[in-house]
């Protein structure tokens, strides 16, 4: 869509030199849908030339082109619309082509460009593109990325990590690509390669934030998600996770349209965790009465958010512009936390000349956040953490006349949100310039240059005399984190038809990306009073790294149609990157597909199947791919560490043996595919299935300490990732009173991980608690399990308690057996709109760590232990089950009732106002689960790849309430 | 998407032909760009984080830094885990903590297996040293240095290697001499290990004799605690006495100035691991009496309360009778830990007059150590006892030099070797008075990747 624009303003200037050539002809006219609404922004194209124009706000357009010397096809396309087709058979004088679109729900039509780098419309692809569209955006409350793309792409796994205001989120696509790296896909802005790192600047429990978060989903006009090597092969060595390409919006000729919304948001705690009120403690072997409190009352509050965004986007035949600022406030459920972004865009799109155009676009957003600290992975000293470790005898609250915080076990909780300062702030430009030349039919160069940096500061402060244990004499840190990011990338492109019925489009293109970070870190402990800083403290340390790193990528693409039903692209990309080991540097993937739209043949048209069924393509794509996310940057090396002796600088070798011979790990998947169209194309259904393998997986070896190290690098694991997806879209009723559109996701994925030295790996950055283990998911949950009788029931002994079992194992799996969406939305009288999303989770496995350690006799803060004292357990039960984790996993499938809006739109028809919309939106709002901790959706892990389904305190998801008005000028 | 047409327009041709020349400029300039970028990223991207092995090996600094490194990784790595492994070994310390690394230790025994942390973390420590020492010792000769820096460092990187081979040597009955980075060193017998080690304190020796290491040598890079001449010696005396060769051992004693003492260093940037081990987490605790029992036990040995101070503890798990800590050795992250101790000289003479027949000779020395007054011994160790009145037969001399190294030695990592060359009653992994095991499984890391890895010994 936003290529054709390109070519449409481009040639409107073609045009304009050529009108004093020769003759002409006028073609004017309107889109309109079947219920004869106009159709704003829908192009209009003459078939086999670059002659077009858009429709204005009332759907109307006009076309002046030279006098053609025979009949003419004009077409007339909108997204989600069937293309429109006339022919024009005058050549001379004025004619009026007006077009009626009707639905299309297989969007056979669409275009895209992620995958290939060639404006391509879908039905030629081998291989399965999802998109996210500006209004689908637009209709949801999404107020970041992930929520954009929950539940709108089969495949996608979209987590929300934890409920801070700043979130944190993972996404999979198609399952976990990766045991060291990172497995989020590759995150591409206009062009631009974004970073999405996940800095631990502060310890805060588990929880960062990612900085997806940077990125305002109401600059977005469209997502477009690939999710393998077979279709991202292009993308080369960071593929293996899939691509998600963003396209922000852009200004369009005409004056000045301006878009002001604003938001009020109000976030609450969906469901308290069910704590122990029971008013007695064990006290040597009798019951003694007790008060206990519940502190989540004083932890947690609502909190109110809003948002201000004002856009205004024009142009002129040659130069068009898109501008925007926003400010986004939001408060978490936790007091005293907060999220603030503040970020302006601009977008420029020039033309240069007849045969070149140029795009300059700016992004810069300041953000910054309150933090508090939560979670027990990576810190002790959280609010939510002080609070299941109790004990709920003592009321925290400070003692109002000496203003003391009470000492539970662990820090206060309501110290921890008064008193701890922990900040971060983040500043970022991402800009791009692209030249696009086209200097002769049929070629096309550009060139992009992107540019992506921010800094990441943060600060930590705890002051002297708190609860927070082990740093009562009070604790400073500072650190940064500075990214730069560049990429340039040329294409060359060429689209020719070698015989009447064969088109041919051919690619050549190379990218060059750098990419540096930097960190430092400085931190103290025991402070002197009242001072904040860094060198205010005693014990004082000091971090610092950076790095580098090059990508080469050179790619050759083929594309071939037949008759406008058959395609087949073959493709390869030869990549090199700093990271490989010099033996390894290129690295070659290549990639073949084949598309064909069988409901293009005759002999389906005129059959009964051709009634019933009016769109069936079949698919099929090949294809490799490379994952470097593992690979740090100079693991090829064996590294000397500097360290100091006696006041003499020296250098010690790591443990770690250089990994000389390192290379990416390739991917290579095979995805089949059936797309439909039924019912005149308003039902539309995609069926993917994909066999992914992964070779080369990087894992740690040790090697025999007689060689001087004891570990080294290796690609030695393999990966499977295998399953299905399905999308259906319908549109089942649609008159001028009322559209109903449905959409209804589902994928499955199997993954199994091998290669692992003596079978099983635990990380540590999860405890031990998660493991790869061979022949199993990424990752498992890991741990002491029952001991078990013969038939499976649980062995007791003696007290009627259960028994431990000698070994440890397999407790759990993490991932999904399925994930499905189904959205509903309802268009009645022009006006109203109703939006439904519900989010199914099905199968996965969380290990309640919250509820073990509250279940303990020593903190006592969960139900369980209240049971126990009730006598409604064993005494001695919650002490036996501490011990066995197995005890502790849950089911975790949920369906949530992710968002319901309701929104309605008045068309004043006074003056400049276009339209006003109300909208009313409420975000996981219910969830049916049988969890009974606080959500089954966060992660204490963060964004660690392996760590997933550990529920330690981490802050749930809120339940969200918006309301909206939207001012269009 | 903007299909091309067959039919072509007639004014579009015109344009393009204008347009001709400009695609040489375009075709110019997509080239110089690509050359631009291209030239200015390179593949070989440098580390600044850290120093590449190459760096390290081919330049006087790299060399004179790693020479540094190998004393502070010997220092910080390897001393403290072969002293704690051992001695809790020999009983002469408790484990003092629920750590299961370390019950198993303590354990010994068949509940002692190649995965203990204990054991792995030693070995593996240990052969990183080695690995350091050889590559010290390959790389100086073919570096432009002062000389006497050259042999400073040559002479330190042999004895530190020598040091930990000897060390490894307590704990496992057969050994790689040499890394290898296949992974598939071959293990000899601890005597040949020994052997070896003596071989590098005598090429030390020599290459030291020949050229003095330089002030460079001693200001920059020696730590200033240790005394390299004296300490070659004095292992050199350690090790030949271990292999029998006594009139070596005197030989080498008495060349140790005995008013000198020899030490690793700490300070807070490397924090005295054995001081973190016992007042930090607490991991060890001193067993009453050294961990020796015998009868008529002197308790006014004013070693006893140079090493510890009196408490009626136990230790937790396994509940044996614990002192309280009073070294001063362990007293504080930057206290200074002896490489030997003075006294032990006069033990390695007394024992190996002992084995060449000379019962009288033996005890003078043993008397030298039970006389010894505290401002006497440049450590302040002094026993301060009356000299030996025990029988003069050999194996009561030999007990007798048995527990003046317990006492004497403390803390040396030595209980072990003595305690089975000196012939102490065990192995018993269920008395709590004898050694639990002889000598220790090999690490699994090793044994994992390692195909000449011996079977464990039975204990």
């Amino acid at each position: 869509m936003r290529s054709v624009l390109k070519y449409v303003v481009f040639f409107n200037l073609i045009l304009i030199f050529s009108l004093f050539a020769q003759g002409e002809l006028v073609i004017k006219g309107q889109v309109t849908d079947e219920n004869g609404e106009p159709l704003p922004a829908a192009n209009i194209l003459v078939k086999g030339t670059e002659y077009g124009t858009i429709t204005d706000d009332d759907g109307a357009y006009i076309l002046s082109i030279p006098s053609p010397k025979g009949e003419i096809v004009v077409e007339a396309y909108y997204i989600g619309y069937q293309t429109g087709r006339q022919t024009v058979s005058q050549t001379t004088g004025t004619v009026t082509v007006n077009f009626v679109l009707k639905l299309d729900a297989v969007q056979g039509d669409e275009i895209v460009v992620t995958g290939t780098s060639i404006a391509t419309s879908r039905k030629q692809l081998g291989n399965a593109v999802a998109t996210v569209d500006v209004t689908e955006i637009r209709e949801s409350g999404a107020r970041s990325l992930d929520q954009a793309l929950s539940g709108k792409i089969p495949g996608a796994f979209v987590q929300q990590n934890s409920g801070n205001p700043a979130g944190g989120i993972s996404v999979r696509l198609r399952g976990t690509g990766t045991v060291l790296g990172s497995a989020d896909p590759l995150y591409i802005v206009d062009g631009v390669i974004v970073n999405n790192d996940s800095p631990v600047l502060l310890l805060l429990g588990g929880y960062a934030q990612n900085r997806l978060v940077d990125i305002n989903p109401e600059d977005i006009e469209r997502i477009e998600v690939v999710k393998g090597a077979a279709a991202a092969a292009l993308y080369g060595s960071r593929a293996n996770n899939g691509v998600v390409q963003i396209f922000t919006k852009r200004g369009r000729q005409g004056r000045p349209r301006i878009t002001y919304s604003s938001r009020l948001m109000f976030n609450s705690l969906r469901k308290k965790f069910p704590v122990n009120m029971y008013p007695y403690k064990m006290q040597g072997d009798s019951l003694v009465p007790v008060q206990r409190y519940d502190w989540q009352d004083w932890i947690f509050d609502t909190g109110m958010g809003n948002e201000q965004y004002l856009s205004v986007a024009g142009g002129t035949p040659t130069t068009s512009y898109f501008a925007s600022g926003s400010y986004f406030s939001n408060e978490g459920i936790i007091k005293n936390s907060s999220f603030k972004r503040a970020s302006a865009r601009i977008r420029v799109d020039q033309v240069l000349n007849s045969w070149a155009n140029l795009t300059v676009s700016g992004n810069y957003i300041y953000s910054w956040s309150h933090e508090i600290p939560n979670g027990g992975l990576a810190s002790n000293y959280g609010a939510l953490t002080g609070f299941i470790f109790g004990p709920n005898t003592i009321d925290i609250r400070p003692d109002p006349v000496t203003g003391k915080y009470p000492k539970p076990i662990l820090a206060n909780p309501l110290e921890v949100i008064d008193k701890f300062d922990f900040n971060q702030r983040i500043n970022r430009f991402i800009g791009s310039a692209k030249l696009i030349l086209t200097p002769f039919q049929g070629w096309s160069f550009d060139y992009t240059l992107g540019i992506d940096t921010y800094d990441q500061d943060a600060t930590a402060f705890i002051p002297i005399g708190t609860t927070a244990p082990g740093l009562a004499n009070g604790f400073s840190r500072h650190a940064k984190y500075d990214v730069l990011q560049l990429n340039n990338d040329v294409n060359l492109r060429y689209q020719t038809r070698i015989a009447n019925a064969v088109e041919s489009s051919t690619l050549i293109g190379g990218t060059l990306q750098y990419e540096r970070r930097q960190s430092l870190a400085a931190e103290a402990k025991d402070l002197s009073p009242v001072v904040e800083i860094v060198p205010g403290g005693a014990t004082q340390a000091i971090g610092e790294s950076r790095s580098e790193r090059v990508i080469y990528g050179f790619f050759a693409q083929q594309t071939f149609g037949f008759r406008n039903r058959l395609f087949a692209t073959i493709a390869g990309r030869l990549d090199a990157s700093s990271v490989f080991g010099e033996k390894e540097r290129w690295q070659f993937y290549p990639k073949a597909s084949f598309s064909y739209v069988l409901s293009e043949e005759n002999f389906w048209k005129n059959s009964a199947a051709g009634n019933y069924v009016p769109f069936l393509k079949l698919r099929a794509s090949l294809g490799e791919s490379g994952g470097l996310t593992a690979i740090g940057p100079y693991d090829r090396f064996t590294k000397y560490v500097p360290v100091s002796y006696d006041n003499k600088s020296g250098l010690i070798p790591s443990t770690q043996l250089g990994a000389e011979d390192i290379r990416p790990e390739r991917q290579r998947e095979l995805e089949l595919g059936v797309d439909l169209g039924f019912w005149q194309n308003r039902v539309g259904v995609e069926f993917t299935y994909y066999d992914q393998n992964t070779t080369d997986l990087l894992l740690f070896r040790t090697i025999a300490p007689s060689t001087g190290f004891t570990r080294k690098l290796q690609n030695v694991g393999t990966l499977k990732n295998k399953g299905i997806e399905l999308l259906i879209r319908a549109i089942p009723v649609d008159n001028p009173k009322v559209r109903w559109t449905t959409y209804l996701t589902y994928a499955r994925n199997r993954n199994e991980v091998n290669g692992i030295e003596e079978g099983i790996l635990r990380f540590s950055s999860g405890w031990g608690l998660v493991a790869a283990a061979n022949g199993y998911p990424l990752p498992v949950l890991y741990g002491t399990k029952y001991e078990r009788n013969a038939d499976g029931s649980i062995k007791l002994d003696a007290d009627g308690l259960p028994i431990r079992a000698a070994e440890r194992g397999i407790i759990g799996d993490p991932n999904p057996d399925w994930t499905g969406s189904w959205v509903n939305e309802f268009r009645i009288m022009k006006n109203w709109s109703l939006r439904m999303q519900l989010d199914a989770v099905w199968g996965q496995d969380v290990l309640n760590f919250t509820r073990r350690l509250g279940s303990l006799f020593v903190f006592g803060t969960s139900k369980d232990y209240e049971k126990e004292l009730r006598g409604e357990l064993p005494k001695g039960y919650t002490r036996r089950v501490f011990g066995i984790f197995e005890h502790w996993v849950e089911d975790g499938s949920f369906v949530k009732l992710r968002e319901l809006s309701l929104s309605y739109t008045w068309y004043p028809k006074f003056a400049s106002v276009k339209s006003v919309r109300f909208s009313l939106i409420g975000r996981n709002l219910f969830s049916w689960d049988n969890y009974s901790g606080y959500d089954p959706e966060v992660n204490v892990g963060g964004q660690r790849t392996v760590v997933r389904g550990f529920d330690f305190v981490e802050v749930p998801i809120p339940r969200t309430v918006q309301f909206g008005i939207t001012l269009n000028l | 998407m903007v299909k091309h047409s067959n039919v072509q327009h007639e004014h579009l041709e015109g344009l393009t032909m204008n347009l001709s020349k400009n695609f040489r400029y375009i075709s110019t300039f997509l080239a110089v760009l690509l050359l631009v970028l291209f030239s200015s990223c390179s593949l070989d991207v440098t580390d600044p984080n850290s120093a590449s092995e190459e760096s390290v090996l081919n330049t006087p600094e790299g060399i004179t830094a790693l020479a540094v490194g190998i004393q502070q990784n010997y220092a910080m790595n390897v001393f403290h885990r072969q002293v704690f492994a051992t001695a809790v070994t020999a009983r002469e310390m408790a484990v003092n903590n629920t750590f299961a690394n370390l019950v198993e230790l303590e354990l010994g025994g068949q509940d002692l297996s190649g995965d203990n942390e204990s054991l792995i973390g030693w070995w593996s420590n240990a052969y990183k040293v080695i690995g350091m020492a050889e590559d010290l010792i390959e790389n100086t000769p073919n570096v432009k240095m002062d000389p006497g820096t050259k042999s400073g460092i040559i002479a330190l990187a042999k004895l530190i290697k020598a040091m930990t081979l000897g060390g490894l040597a307590t704990g496992w009955e057969k050994l790689p001499v040499t890394t290898q980075t296949d992974g598939k060193a071959p293990f000899k017998t601890r005597e040949e290990a020994l052997q070896t080690a003596i071989q590098l304190l005598e090429e030390a020796k020599s290459e030291i004799a020949a050229t003095p290491p330089s002030s460079e040598f001693n200001s920059k890079i020696l730590n200033q605690g240790l005394d390299l001449a004296n300490t070659i010696n004095a292992y050199l005396a350690r090790f030949r006495l271990f292999v029998g060769d006594y009139s070596g051992a005197i030989q080498a004693a008495q060349s140790v100035d005995l008013s000198v003492a020899s030490m690793f260093v700490y300070d807070d940037l490397n924090q005295n691991p054995f001081w973190n081990n016992t007042h930090v987490t607490t991991n060890y605790a001193p067993r009453d009496f050294f961990g020796v029992t015998y009868p008529d036990a002197d308790t006014t040995d004013a070693r006893l309360t140079f090493f510890m101070s009196p408490a009626d503890a136990q230790s937790n798990p396994h509940g044996y009778p614990i002192e309280n800590w009073n070294s001063p050795f362990y007293a504080s992250a930057t206290a200074s830990v002896p490489v030997y101790v003075p006294g032990e000289m006069h033990l390695i003479m007394a024992e190996a007059y002992l084995n060449q027949g000379n019962i009288t000779e033996a005890i003078n020395h043993i008397n030298a150590v039970r006389t010894k007054q505290p401002q006497d011994d440049p450590l302040g160790i002094g026993a301060n006892l009356a000299p030996y009145s025990g029988a003069a037969t050999a194996d009561a001399v030999k007990e007798e030099i048995f527990r003046q190294r317990a006492a004497e030695l403390f803390g040396q990592g030595l209980r072990l070797e003595d305690s089975r060359r000196l012939g102490q009653p065990g192995p018993d992994p269920n008395d709590p008075d004898k050694r639990s095991r002889n000598f220790y499984p090999y690490p699994s890391n090793e044994r994992q990747n390692n195909p000449n890895t011996p079977p464990d010994p039975a204990i």
